[in-house]
């Protein structure tokens, strides 16, 4: 949205371009000149061969219109020089070819010279007209044509998030346009940097590497072509911001190292600042989203701060208040009283220890640890989760179906162990005491699936993606923990390029079922 | 006599029930609070086994180890952080006998103090016994021989080695490396991949449930365990 205002404030000025076009035409008299008058001559040349072949039959006065098809001829094609030198080359001509005494400029009759005049007259009248119109399309084709390039850069910039994305997208439309090599410079900390460039195609020496500071210091053009520096080997433009210097656009011009030309310039001043103003633009949008993420990542800080809390101070209270009481009324305590306490001590102190070591995985998972894989048998993993979890199991009965073919899969086996044992752990949770947990591996060709189903309430409907969120804690009362085993489950099943999901077990409780790709490839 | 243990730790609280559980056990201990002192005490008192904490104020445990393993056998074991499965692997590749993560339950620190003890006590008198049973399994080493409930099992070569080792070093965590160093010599030492393999056919000859594991148990990220004694716990 914002492109398209900027595009009407920056490129609406009709005037500009009609200059812009002026210039062109003057331009492109000077440089090609020497062919256009050739071709006047040519022309002329012709309109005589024809007179001379129409003297016999004609009056002289009408062979002058001979010539001022010639002169209109010569106006269409050439430019206004061109034409005028035609139209007193027409006017010498005609006297020498066509008035009696032939191959003299004298006249014999003094009306002729009417004639001359009249048709200097009209053969000038004539060149300045097509010229004029010759002119106006020229502009209209320059005018479509840096329409259609700013448009076409407004449009690639629009859709770039980042600042460095807009910069390359910017310096290539430009390249297509100047059909000359550009880099565009963003600055870090102030300076013009050598490393954020778009490209390495200029190869730029430490004088130049000065310029293009200076530029973006001075937020002055400078380089060749230009008052400062014009020895340098390329042209070096600002990228000023509605507020500030955003970068600095270097243009090697022309293959030949000829300098761009002034129209060009003109439409590299619009590209810089329809650069900068969206280079500008995205860095401001990705300010505001930094700002978002910082906001939501306290929130989520303070939110985790109160829950940790709660859950580090629960157990702590119990096993300082098992502690006391212990000591100052232990001696009038019953054994079977002091036993109790004593087992709230260790029990809570687990609890806190698990607690623990779920919040540092879990930051550990965070900070982009390092998964170290290898190829496993996933009965080995199913094994040792098994057994470490063999306290918090005993009594149930726990089959676990690992197919004797099933392919190794490549894990970092500790942090998948963690998975299976945070798994089994929420089984032993939520699912009645004594109850059966069954762990199941199957095979697919790109895939291997490893479930976890117990036999207890299961979770609500609608929770299925909630329950690994971090802090959640699933709706069943009387079950105490931080919701923080399922939201680890889903980071190292996702580091692993894996899925994991919930499911309703048929006749109750829940299903877990991770899947990991064979081949390393996200499913 | 009363075994003689050397405490290196230097947290108050921790040596102080340690201190408890080791004189419940009749044990005789002595106190270092550094690595330092803790190297200068096991030369200087010659134990018959060294508690290590790896987090020590003034150098890294497994500097002690590195130590003592220079002119000493005796067992090490060491006590380390949850999650530190690069320490424990660095402490057991030094030559340490064992590892209990903290925090730990006091029960199972005793086991591996005399599971260490008693393993060393072996070696000294160079008595390994050569016939040994765990579970269902009876090996005898003199005749090659394995048994799974009285019948006969063929195991091959590589996997008669690799039981061999793992009885050698019979409860107490033997490193990845460690095992493909004695099975399959120094060169193969980073192939664990086969050794898993390997383990996993040796589970799947003398487990009853290979996936549940009662005396081939893994360590996640360490290396593997043979407990001889895990049938007691099951009847």
């Amino acid at each position: 949205m914002a492109d398209t205002t900027e595009l009407q404030i920056r490129d609406g000025s009709p005037a500009d371009l009609a200059e812009a076009a002026e210039l062109k035409a003057t331009r492109s008299g000077s440089r090609a000149s020497w062919r256009e008058f050739a071709a006047a001559v040519i022309i002329v040349g012709f309109a005589t061969l024809i007179a001379l072949a129409l003297r016999p039959y004609l009056a002289a006065t009408n062979l002058a219109m001979v010539y001022l098809l010639g002169v209109v001829a010569v106006a269409t094609r050439c430019n206004r020089p061109a034409s005028v030198m035609a139209s007193f080359l027409s006017v010498a001509a005609f006297d020498f070819f066509c008035v009696p005494p032939y191959l003299t400029l004298q006249v014999s009759e003094y009306e002729y010279l009417i004639t001359f005049a009249g048709m200097l007259v009209v053969a000038l009248v004539i060149s300045a007209q097509t010229s004029r119109i010759r002119a106006q399309a020229a502009r209209a084709v320059e005018r479509e044509s840096r329409t259609q390039a700013l448009y076409r850069l407004s449009r690639r910039l629009s859709t770039k998030t980042r600042v460095f994305d807009t910069a390359l997208a910017a310096a290539e439309v430009a390249e297509e346009v100047f059909g000359a090599p550009v880099t565009i410079f963003l600055p870090e900390e102030g300076r013009i940097s050598f490393r954020k460039r778009t490209s390495d195609q200029l190869l730029i020496s430490t004088a130049e590497e000065k310029i293009a500071q200076q530029v973006f210091d001075r937020g002055r053009k400078a380089g060749k072509g230009m008052e400062n520096f014009p020895e340098a080997a390329a042209t070096y433009v600002p990228l000023k911001g509605a507020g500030r210097m955003v970068g600095v656009l270097a243009i090697l011009p022309g293959t030949h190292g000829q300098a761009l030309h002034d129209d060009q310039h003109h439409l590299l001043d619009l590209f810089a600042n329809q650069t900068a103003l969206a280079i500008e633009r995205t860095q401001s949008q990705n300010a505001a989203a930094d700002a978002r993420m910082q906001m939501e990542t306290e929130e989520m800080r303070s939110s985790l701060l109160s829950a940790v809390s709660h859950d580090l101070r629960t157990p702590l209270a119990s096993i300082t208040g098992a502690a006391s009481t212990l000591r100052s009324q232990g001696e009038k305590l019953e054994p079977a009283v002091r036993d109790e306490l004593l087992e709230s001590i260790s029990e809570e102190a687990l609890r806190l220890s698990r607690l623990v070591g779920n919040l540092l995985d879990m930051t550990r998972l965070e900070s982009g640890m390092e998964l170290r894989r290898d190829l496993y048998p996933l009965e080995e993993i199913v094994g040792a989760a098994l057994q470490r979890m063999e306290p918090q199991l005993a009594g149930r009965e726990v089959t676990a179906t690992v197919p004797e073919d099933l392919p190794l899969v490549n894990v970092d086996d500790v942090l998948l162990g963690q998975v299976l044992v945070n798994l089994l752990e929420n089984a032993a949770k939520y699912s009645p005491p004594g109850s059966a947990i069954e762990i199941a591996a199957t095979a697919t060709p790109a895939a291997v699936q490893l479930e976890v189903r117990d036999h207890g309430r299961g979770f609500a409907e609608g929770e299925e993606k909630r329950l690994f969120e971090k802090f959640y804690r699933g709706k069943s009362e009387g079950v105490r923990g931080a919701g923080l085993g399922l939201a680890i489950c889903r980071a190292i099943v996702m580091a692993h390029r894996g899925t994991i999901e919930a499911l309703h077990r048929d006749g109750g409780g829940a299903i877990f079922r991770i899947r990991l790709p064979l081949d390393g490839r996200p499913l | 006599m009363k075994p003689f243990v050397l405490m290196i730790e230097d947290d108050p609280q921790i040596r102080r029930f340690l201190r408890a559980a080791l004189a419940a056990e009749d044990y005789q201990f002595h106190e270092a609070f550094t690595a330092e002192e803790g190297i200068a005490q096991a030369a200087a008192r010659q134990p018959d086994l060294v508690l290590l904490d790896l987090g020590l104020p003034d150098r890294d445990g497994l500097e002690v180890i590195r130590g003592i393993r220079q002119w000493s056998q005796m067992p090490i074991v060491v006590l380390s952080a949850r999650g530190q499965e690069k320490d424990k692997i660095a402490a057991l590749d030094l030559g340490a006998d064992d590892y209990v993560a903290k925090p730990f339950a006091v029960g199972e620190l005793l086991a591996r103090i005399r599971a260490a003890l008693r393993r060393s006590a072996r070696l000294a008198t160079d008595g390994a016994d050569t016939v040994i049973r765990f579970g269902d399994v009876q090996a005898d080493f003199e005749k090659r021989s394995i048994t799974v409930r009285g019948e006969e099992v063929h195991l091959t070569p590589n996997e008669f080695k690799l039981l061999q080792v793992l009885i050698k070093h019979a409860g107490r965590v033997v490193t990845q490396r460690q095992l493909l160093n004695e099975v399959w010599g120094p060169q193969h030492t980073e192939q664990s991949q086969y050794l898993r393999v390997y383990v996993a056919q040796l589970r799947r000859k003398l487990e009853r449930d290979p996936a549940r594991p009662r005396h081939l148990q893994t360590e996640p990220g360490v290396g593997y365990r043979l407990s001889l004694d895990h049938t007691d716990a099951d009847s």
